[in-house]
């Protein structure tokens, strides 16, 4: 005997702590639409009511285990109902219940359904079951068909977006690692764009005879240019170093 | 007195002030990659649809790059690289004179590479002013391709060639693009790091854009 | 090329007025609010003040042959900073934007500044009609130096062509018997289209002619 009222303790408690978990999180959901309606994002705010349903969850689960047979045993008998403001409950319930009243009570004792949701419910089971088992094949049917045509263009959209990876993974590559840093040294420290020279060499850029492709000395054309009163012959030079070289105005 | 007629600030005050503030953009965030020329015009059309400034058509570039060198009078430091840009499609800008600092690679967790960098608009005599500085040419290039803008990130597509001293076309480096993200901003905006790496996600797997630290390839090979 | 307007930049040097001597022992601050006086006299208003100054840096001594960088900003082109560079004969020059005062910091290695030449020429700007009035006092290391007066006249661009209207000007407002000589940069420059750097240059000249003269007139 005392046994089964120990379990029956842990059970309310477990129960009383999932209700609990419960209850804040309506409370976080309910600040939320009030206080941040304006700013809310409602992708995140969707977040809560998987929170909720997962409390809801554990709160089911806790009910229809064997832990809990006792529970089913028990029963709740209403002694006094009144609409006498009762303070005590008030507090019990945070200010929500004031009084055992008789229009809240079939509400909180409430083990079925409403009577309009049980009609409801009635009628739909109904429905169902003069249904002909054709009629309800062809509309299983008819909607595998529309749902597999959505699937196929979702996933006919995802092929184009992540075609070229595919292609690429399989196919020719799009870039070389040995390109890019072939490039970023040559720009970087001018590897390859020196004629006939080590990168970082001291002194050859000004040297006369290297590098076959191209001399240096015309780089310096427009040094000349730049004098104000060239005579005239130092002016057909910069014609010519002109056309190789752009840094001249 | 009115306040019009204060005396105006010093240019050095002025420069002080915005150091102060940290205005200054004097950071480059810089991620680099390539793409096989067969593949640039995919890139291109990615590009096209992601970025700003595509409304009136690519915007395309046509520069030649000269780099110099300031050697350390003391030998002890590197010598300090200057660069000059030069639009070859628009011969009436002015000159782009850039100095450029070490860069910082940092560990894993920074997604750029961060270096110091100075973009100076110029105009005159600007290479035989930094020849007579003491400035050394080191290399040259010309570049041309494309440019793209998305928010404050600049992504440039571009063929880099040899100059070539005859008149015959220039010869490119490579059979691929150089591809560059980058944006300049003041010391500690770190943030935009995060922006460039999930830009550059999006350019995946057609271009890969990383931190490459140029100085440690140079000495490998 | 941008083009600028016609401008000459006169020296006005103590006592040099026949008809209002200055006396020696007056202040360069007697000096400009005398002339202040003529120019509102003549119709002109004050719009507020201008700045132009330049500091010099120098090569390390290891890079050979010393060279010399002048870096001016002039109020009137606030966003650009303009540099000189003196090299033997030779004056190469870049116009460059705000920044380029940070790669002189970057280049403090190789240039260092010398702080004690920093000179700059301060004061009033009027306009009147289609000139430009800034009479401005040079203070080299917060000791004055002396004034200098430059008139621009807008409507020109060429300095041959407005030549003798300047000097006219000048006289008119200095006195008669103030020589007014044209720089030596100006001078080759007479036939040319003006721009900003043209001025640059101008006070340049004048600048580095104080710094030549130190510690005589103090006043």
């Amino acid at each position: 005997m005392q046994r089964e009222e120990k379990q029956l303790e842990a059970t309310l408690h477990a129960i009383l702590n999932r209700v609990n978990d419960l209850k804040t999180a309506i409370q976080a959901l309910i600040s939320k639409l009030e206080n941040e309606y304006e700013t809310i994002n409602w992708p995140t705010f969707l977040d809560n009511y998987a929170i909720l349903s997962g409390h809801l969850t554990g709160l089911s689960k806790i009910l229809q285990s064997e832990v809990a047979p006792s529970l089913r045993s028990v029963v709740v008998l209403p002694l006094q109902l009144g609409c006498e403001r009762d303070e005590a409950l008030a507090r019990l319930t945070e200010g929500r219940v004031p009084a055992c009243t008789h229009d809240l009570v079939p509400d909180l004792l409430r083990t079925k359904p409403e009577p309009q949701a049980e009609q409801r419910l009635q009628q739909f089971n109904h429905k169902a079951s003069t249904l002909s088992h054709d009629t309800a094949q062809k509309q299983v049917a008819q909607f595998t068909k529309v749902i597999s045509h959505v699937w196929e263009i979702i996933s006919k959209g995802r092929e184009d977006w992540e075609g070229e990876s595919m292609r690429s993974a399989g196919m020719q590559p799009t870039h070389s690692i040995a390109d890019t840093h072939a490039l970023v040294t040559a720009v970087g420290t001018g590897k390859g764009l020196r004629p006939g020279m080590p990168s970082m060499g001291p002194s050859g850029v000004g040297a006369p005879g290297l590098g076959p492709s191209r001399g240096p000395a015309p780089q310096l054309g427009p040094a000349a240019a730049a004098m104000p009163k060239a005579p005239s012959a130092i002016k057909t030079n910069i014609k010519a170093a002109n056309q190789i070289h752009p840094y001249q105005r | 007195m009115s306040a019009a007629n204060l005396a105006p600030i010093t240019a050095t005050d002025s420069l002080s002030q915005a150091l102060k503030a940290n205005i200054i953009p004097n950071q480059e965030y810089l991620l680099q990659g390539s793409v096989l020329d067969s593949a640039v015009e995919v890139l291109l059309h990615r590009l096209r649809g992601l970025c700003d400034n595509v409304d009136a058509g690519t915007e395309t570039f046509d520069d030649q790059e000269v780099c110099f060198s300031l050697r350390d009078p003391n030998q002890q430091a590197a010598p300090l690289m200057l660069r000059v840009r030069k639009a070859l499609d628009a011969r009436d800008m002015p000159f782009q004179l850039r100095y450029i600092g070490q860069p910082d690679l940092g560990d894993k967790s920074r997604p750029t590479v961060v270096r110091s960098s100075l973009d100076i608009a110029c105009s005159g005599m600007l290479i035989e002013f930094l020849n007579e500085l003491g400035c050394r040419i080191e290399f040259e290039y010309s570049v041309k391709g494309y440019m793209f803008r998305k928010g404050r990130m600049k992504i440039t597509v571009s063929k880099v060639f040899k100059i070539s001293q005859s008149s015959m076309s220039p010869e490119p480096i490579s059979q691929s693009y150089l591809v560059e993200l980058s944006v300049l901003a003041p010391q500690g905006q770190d943030a935009i790091g995060e922006d460039m790496r999930a830009f550059a996600d999006q350019l995946r797997p057609l271009v890969q854009l990383d931190k490459i630290d140029y100085k440690r390839l140079g000495h490998m090979s | 090329m941008k083009r600028g307007k016609a401008t000459i930049i006169c020296e006005v040097k103590n006592g040099s007025y026949s008809q209002y001597p200055v006396p020696e022992n007056k202040t360069g601050t007697y000096v400009i609010e005398l002339l202040t006086k003529r120019i509102l006299a003549l119709g002109a208003s004050q719009q507020g003040q201008f700045l132009v100054d330049c500091e010099s840096y120098l090569s390390h001594p290891q890079m050979g042959t010393t060279k010399t960088v002048h870096i001016l900003h002039n109020s009137e082109q606030p966003a650009s900073v303009f540099s000189i560079l003196e090299s033997g004969t030779k004056n190469i020059h870049v116009i460059a934007d705000g920044l380029f005062d940070l790669l002189m910091m970057k280049l403090s290695q190789h240039y260092t500044s010398k702080k004690q030449t920093k000179i700059e020429s301060k004061g009033p700007r009027f306009e009147l009609g289609d000139f430009c009035v800034k009479l401005g006092s040079v203070t080299m290391n917060q000791n004055f130096k002396g004034i200098l007066v430059e008139v621009e006249y807008r409507p020109c661009v060429m300095a041959n062509a407005v030549w003798g209207l300047l000097r006219e000007f000048l006289q008119g407002l200095l006195g008669p018997t103030v020589p007014v000589q044209p720089t030596q940069h100006l001078m080759s420059r007479m036939n040319e289209i003006y721009t900003p750097i043209d001025t640059i240059y101008q006070y340049l000249e004048h600048f580095s002619a104080y710094r030549k003269v130190t510690g005589m007139r103090n006043n």
